[in-house]
C-alpha cells in the first residue's frame, strides 16, 4: 500500500518531503475484540486535501483520535517534519499544529460564538477580559473567511446549528495557526449552500499550505474537493490514489468490498386517500404552511437548513405550539396539544437528534423499542413482559438491530443501529403517517441502503411518509412528490418522478418579494437557533 | 466412577445459577453496597456479638430506618425521574399533626375517634394533596425542583404549626387503638424458640408496613408502565414526552406519591411519639435523600434502584445502630455518615467515569 502511495505521489523527485507533511507510519491499534487499524501508512502533505473514507468500524475515527492525541498506537509512527512525535494528549497535538474538528464540537452553551472560539485563552487586559478587542478579532476571522452572516458573533452557544457548531470549532483551529486539520464529516448536518462555503474555506487554507484530512460519507463532495483519496476497510489502508483517477463507482467498490447495486427502489403505489393534510399553519416558524400526504405516499421535505422543516414536523406533532391553521387525519380535523395526542391519532416521528430527542440511552433495547406501544402491553398497568420481548424482538429482527441482546444498553450500539431501534419502536407502533426528520445523518452507507429499503417498504405497506432530508439525492431518490421550504414557507410541490437537483435547489433558495408580513420576520438563523 | 465428575459439573451449575439469581435480584450495580453492608454487620457483630440479637434487630435496628425509610423510598422515585423532593419532611409533620386531630376527633361519626383507619387516610390524604401541590409546583409554574420543595419545606413546615390548635402538638397518647401503629407488635409469642437462644420480641407493625410499601413501589417501579415512565422521563425527558408519554402527569403522580408516603410517615411518628407534634419530621428529608445517593441513584436522573435505596438505609441504620452498642460519640457518627456519602458518590463516579472511557474505546473501534 505505501508502494501504491508512493507510486502515485506527484513528481517526488522534486520534493522528496515537503516540509509540514505528516508521515504516518505503521500505525497498528487493537481494542478488545477489534483490530481497528493494522499497519496503516500514509502522508498527508502540506498544501494538500486527502480524502479519508470507510464504512462505519473501518477504523477513520481511531486514526482521527490517534492524531488528536486522544489514543496512543500500538505500534508505528507519526513524524511532522521529520521529527517524531509522541501525541499523549490533544494539549500536545495542538502545540504541535494539529486540529482534529469533529462532528460534535465542545461548545459553551451560556456564551456567545465570539467567546465560545476564545473559549480558555480569552484576550485580556489589566485582568479584565477585554470584550472590544475579543469582538474585533472574531469579526476579523470571520470576514476573512465569509463566515460574519452565517455564525453571528452575539449569538449564544445552545443557540447554534449543528452547522454553526462546527464553524465555530473550525475558527477555533484556525487562531492558533493549524498545520494539520483534520475535518471529521464536516458537512454531515450542512445544506448545500453552507457545504459551498465550507469548501471554499479548506480550499482557501490548502492554498495557505495546511494539510488537510477529510472524513466524510458524500462521495460526490470528496471527489469535488480533495486531491487524493486514502480508502479503509476493516482497518487496513486499501487504497491511496489521486481522486482524479477514481469514480463514484470505483469508490464505492473500494470501500464496500462489493457493487452497490439500485439502493433507491420505488416499486410503489400511492393511493388517493388522503392520510395526513396541514391546512394554512402558522407558527413562530411558519408563515402558512398547506400539505398533504397520501396513504403509501413518501413526501420529501427538503430545503437549507433554518426553511423550518424540522420544526413542521414538531408543530405538526404537537411538541411546538400552533398559532393557527389545522390539521386533519383521515380526513377529520384534530387538535393535538402534546404528542401522546398524535401518537394516539396514529401519527409517528423519528426525530433528527437521535440522542438527544430519541433514545433514552441508559435503557435498554427493548424498553426503547416497546416505549410507544407499551400502553397496549400492559394490563391493570402491570407491563406483560413476555408479550413485550416477542413484539420487540420481532422489530429488532426486521430492521436487522446488531445488539447482543434486547436487555443491552441502547447507549453503546452504533449510531446506525441506535436510528433502527428508533424506526422499530415506531413500526411496532403500526402508524398512518410516519414522520422522519434525516433518517440518515450520521450513517454508513450499508445501514442507509437498510434504512432507504425500509422506507420503501413501509410506504407499500400504505403509511405515508414525510420525508425530511438534507441530502438532495436522497429526497429525489425516494420521494413520490417532494416539498420545498424555504424561510417558514413552501416555495414549490414537485414530483419525485424526473425532479431535479436544479429545480429543488431553485425552489429552496429562491428570494421572496411577496413581503406580506415584511414586519416581524425571524432570521432564520435565529428561528433555527430557538428551536434547539 | 464417570458418574463423580458430572455430579460435581451439576453442582457447580446449580450453584451458578443461584449466585446469578442472586446477583440478578440485588442487580450488579448494588452488589457493593451489599459487600459494604455485610462487612461492617460483620465488623460491628465482632466489637458487640448483642448486635445480632432479636431484640436488637427488631427493637432498635428495625424501628430505627423506618421513617428515613419510608421517606427514602418515595425520594428514591422522585430522584430516578431526574426530580428532587426535599419537603418530605415537612409534609410528615403537617400529616402528623392532621392524623392526630382527625383520631382525637373523629369523622362525623363514620369513623369514630381513635380509629387507626382514620388516621392512616388523614395523614396519607394530606400527604398526597401537598405532594400534588410540589407536582404542580414543578409542572405547571416550571419551579426547578431544588427551589420549588425548597420552597414548600419552609411553607409547610409553618403550615404544620397552623393547623396544631395553638400551634401546639396534639397528643393521642389516650388512643391505644392508634398507637398500636407506633409501638404494636405482630407474632407476639413463637411456638419454638429462636435460634441461638435470643429473646423473641415480635415484629414491630411499623417495620411490617415498611416492608409492605418497599415491596409495592419496587413492583411499581419494576413491572408496571409507570415506572418505565419514570426511568425514561429521568433518562431523557424529551424522548420520552416524544414517545407518547405524558411527562406532566406522571411527574404530578409522581410527587403525589412521595408526598403520600411522607404522609404516611407522619401518621407512623404521630404513633411512635403519641403526639401529633408540628416538629415530628424536622430533618429526615436529609437522611432520606442521603440514603437514594447512597444507594446508586444519579443526580442526573434516569439511574437508581430500589434495591439500592433499601441496603443504603439499612447500611445507615447498620452504622448508627453498631456504633451506639459500641459506644461510640454522637458526633463521630456523623461524620462518618457524611464521609460513607461523599466515598460511595467518589467511588461511584470513578467507576462511571472507567465504563465511560471503555464505551468510547468500542464506540471508536466500531465507528
Amino acid at each position: 500500500m505505501t508502494t501504491a502511495a508512493d507510486l502515485e505521489a506527484p513528481a517526488p523527485e522534486s520534493r522528496p518531503t515537503p516540509p509540514g507533511t505528516l508521515e504516518i507510519r505503521g500505525i497498528s491499534k487493537a481494542f478488545p475484540n477489534v483490530q481497528a487499524l493494522l499497519d496503516v501508512s500514509l502522508d498527508v502533505r502540506s498544501g494538500e486535501i486527502l480524502a479519508l473514507l470507510g464504512e462505519n468500524g473501518a477504523g477513520k475515527s481511531t486514526l482521527l483520535k490517534i492524531l488528536n492525541g486522544d489514543y496512543t498506537p500500538d505500534t508505528g509512527t507519526l513524524t511532522i517534519d521529520g521529527e517524531r512525535m509522541s501525541f499523549s494528549s490533544p494539549r500536545d497535538s495542538h502545540r504541535h499544529g494539529i486540529r482534529v474538528i469533529y462532528q460534535e464540537p465542545e461548545i459553551v452553551p451560556g456564551v456567545d460564538v465570539a467567546e465560545n472560539i476564545w473559549v480558555g485563552e480569552l484576550p485580556q487586559r489589566n485582568g479584565f477580559v477585554s470584550r472590544r478587542k475579543l469582538k474585533e478579532s472574531v469579526l476579523a476571522d470571520l470576514r476573512r473567511y465569509g463566515f460574519e452572516s452565517v455564525l453571528p458573533m452575539n449569538l449564544m452557544g445552545d443557540m447554534l446549528s449543528s452547522a454553526q457548531r462546527q464553524l465555530v470549532e473550525i475558527m477555533r483551529a484556525l487562531k492558533s495557526n493549524v498545520r494539520i486539520l483534520a475535518l471529521d464529516e464536516p458537512t454531515s448536518s450542512l445544506t448545500d449552500e453552507e457545504v459551498d462555503r465550507l469548501f471554499t474555506l479548506v480550499r482557501r487554507l490548502r492554498s495557505e499550505g495546511v494539510a488537510i484530512i477529510y472524513v466524510s460519507h458524500r462521495i460526490r463532495e470528496i471527489l469535488r474537493l480533495t486531491d487524493r483519496v486514502a480508502i479503509l476497510r476493516d482497518g487496513k489502508l486499501v487504497s491511496i490514489q489521486p481522486a482524479a483517477d477514481l469514480t463514484e463507482r470505483d469508490i464505492v467498490r473500494l470501500m464496500v468490498g462489493r457493487e452497490l447495486q439500485d439502493v433507491f427502489r420505488r416499486r410503489r403505489s400511492v393511493a388517493e386517500r388522503i392520510v395526513l393534510e396541514a391546512r394554512d399553519i402558522k407558527s413562530n416558524w411558519h408563515r402558512g404552511i398547506s400539505f398533504q400526504v397520501r396513504a403509501g405516499e413518501v413526501v420529501g421535505f427538503a430545503g437549507l437548513v433554518g426553511a423550518g422543516r424540522t420544526e413542521l414536523a414538531k408543530v405538526i406533532f404537537g411538541e411546538f405550539p400552533m398559532d393557527s391553521g389545522s390539521v386533519l387525519v383521515d380526513g377529520a380535523e384534530v387538535a393535538i396539544k402534546r404528542p401522546d395526542d398524535s401518537i394516539n391519532l396514529g401519527l409517528g416521528f423519528a426525530p433528527e437528534d437521535r440522542k438527544r430527542e430519541g433514545l433514552i440511552l441508559m435503557r435498554s433495547v427493548l424498553e426503547n423499542t416497546s416505549m410507544v406501544i407499551l400502553r397496549r402491553l400492559t394490563r391493570l398497568g402491570f407491563v406483560r413482559s413476555r408479550e413485550e420481548r416477542r413484539i420487540a424482538s420481532r422489530y429488532i429482527e426486521r430492521l436487522r438491530v446488531r445488539t447482543p441482546s434486547l436487555d443491552q444498553e441502547v447507549g453503546k450500539l452504533s449510531g446506525g443501529n441506535q436510528q433502527k431501534v428508533v424506526l422499530a419502536r415506531w413500526l411496532a407502533a403500526k402508524p398512518k403517517v410516519l414522520i422522519l426528520d434525516e433518517p440518515t445523518r450520521g450513517i454508513d452507507v450499508g445501514a442507509k441502503a437498510e434504512i432507504f429499503r425500509l422506507i420503501d417498504e413501509l410506504a407499500n405497506e400504505g403509511i405515508g411518509i414525510v420525508f425530511i432530508s438534507s441530502d438532495l439525492l436522497e429526497i429525489l431518490g425516494l420521494s413520490d412528490r417532494i416539498y420545498v421550504m424555504q424561510r417558514g414557507r413552501i416555495t414549490g410541490e414537485l414530483s419525485g418522478e424526473g425532479a431535479t437537483e436544479e429545480q429543488v435547489l431553485a425552489l429552496a433558495m429562491a428570494e421572496h418579494l411577496t413581503a406580506s408580513t415584511s414586519g416581524g420576520v425571524p432570521a432564520d438563523l435565529a428561528a433555527e437557533g430557538q428551536a434547539r | 466412577m464417570s458418574d463423580v465428575p458430572a455430579t460435581a459439573v451439576s453442582e457447580a451449575a446449580r450453584k451458578d445459577g443461584i449466585l446469578r439469581r442472586v446477583i440478578n435480584a440485588v442487580g450488579v450495580d448494588n452488589l457493593s453496597l451489599l459487600l459494604a453492608l455485610v462487612l461492617v454487620i460483620f465488623v460491628v457483630y465482632l466489637q458487640q456479638p448483642l448486635f445480632l440479637s432479636w431484640q436488637n434487630l427488631m427493637n432498635s435496628l428495625a424501628q430505627s430506618i423506618v421513617i428515613v425509610g419510608l421517606m427514602a423510598i418515595g425520594e428514591t422515585v422522585v430522584i430516578i425521574a431526574g426530580g428532587l423532593d426535599i419537603s418530605v419532611g415537612s409534609v410528615a409533620s403537617v400529616a402528623s399533626v392532621t392524623a392526630a386531630i382527625a383520631v382525637t376527633s373523629g369523622l362525623f361519626g363514620i369513623l369514630p375517634a381513635g380509629s387507626m383507619q382514620l388516621g392512616l387516610i388523614t395523614g396519607i390524604v394530606t400527604g398526597l394533596i401537598l405532594g400534588t401541590g410540589n407536582g404542580l409546583i414543578v409542572t405547571i409554574l416550571r419551579v426547578n425542583p431544588i427551589i420549588a420543595t425548597l420552597g414548600t419545606l419552609a411553607a409547610y413546615a409553618g403550615l404544620a404549626f397552623l393547623v396544631a390548635p395553638g400551634g401546639k402538638p396534639v397528643g393521642v397518647i389516650t388512643q391505644p387503638d392508634f398507637t398500636w401503629l407506633g409501638s404494636g407488635r405482630f407474632v407476639d409469642s413463637l411456638p419454638i424458640p429462636l435460634l441461638g437462644g435470643s429473646p423473641w420480641t415480635g415484629i414491630p407493625v411499623l417495620f411490617v408496613i415498611l416492608l409492605v410499601v418497599t415491596i409495592l413501589v419496587h413492583i411499581l417501579m419494576k413491572y408496571m408502565d409507570f415506572g418505565r415512565a419514570i426511568y425514561a422521563i429521568g433518562g431523557n425527558a424529551t424522548a420520552a414526552r416524544l414517545a407518547g408519554i405524558n411527562v406532566t402527569r406522571v411527574k404530578i403522580t409522581m410527587y403525589a406519591l412521595s408526598g403520600g408516603i411522607a404522609g404516611l410517615a407522619g401518621v407512623l411518628l404521630t404513633g411512635r411519639t403519641t403526639s401529633g407534634n408540628p416538629i415530628n419530621g424536622v430533618g429526615f428529608e436529609l437522611q432520606a435523600i442521603t440514603a437514594v445517593f447512597l444507594g446508586g441513584a444519579a443526580t442526573t436522573g434516569g439511574k437508581g434502584t430500589i434495591v439500592g435505596t433499601v441496603l443504603a438505609f439499612i447500611l445507615v441504620g447498620v452504622l448508627n445502630n453498631g456504633m451506639n452498642l459500641i459506644g461510640i460519640n454522637t458526633y463521630y457518627q456523623k461524620v462518618a455518615l457524611g464521609g460513607l456519602l461523599i466515598g460511595a458518590v467518589a467511588v461511584a463516579q470513578w467507576r462511571q467515569a472507567r465504563a465511560e472511557r471503555a464505551r468510547t474505546r468500542i464506540a471508536a473501534a466500531s465507528a
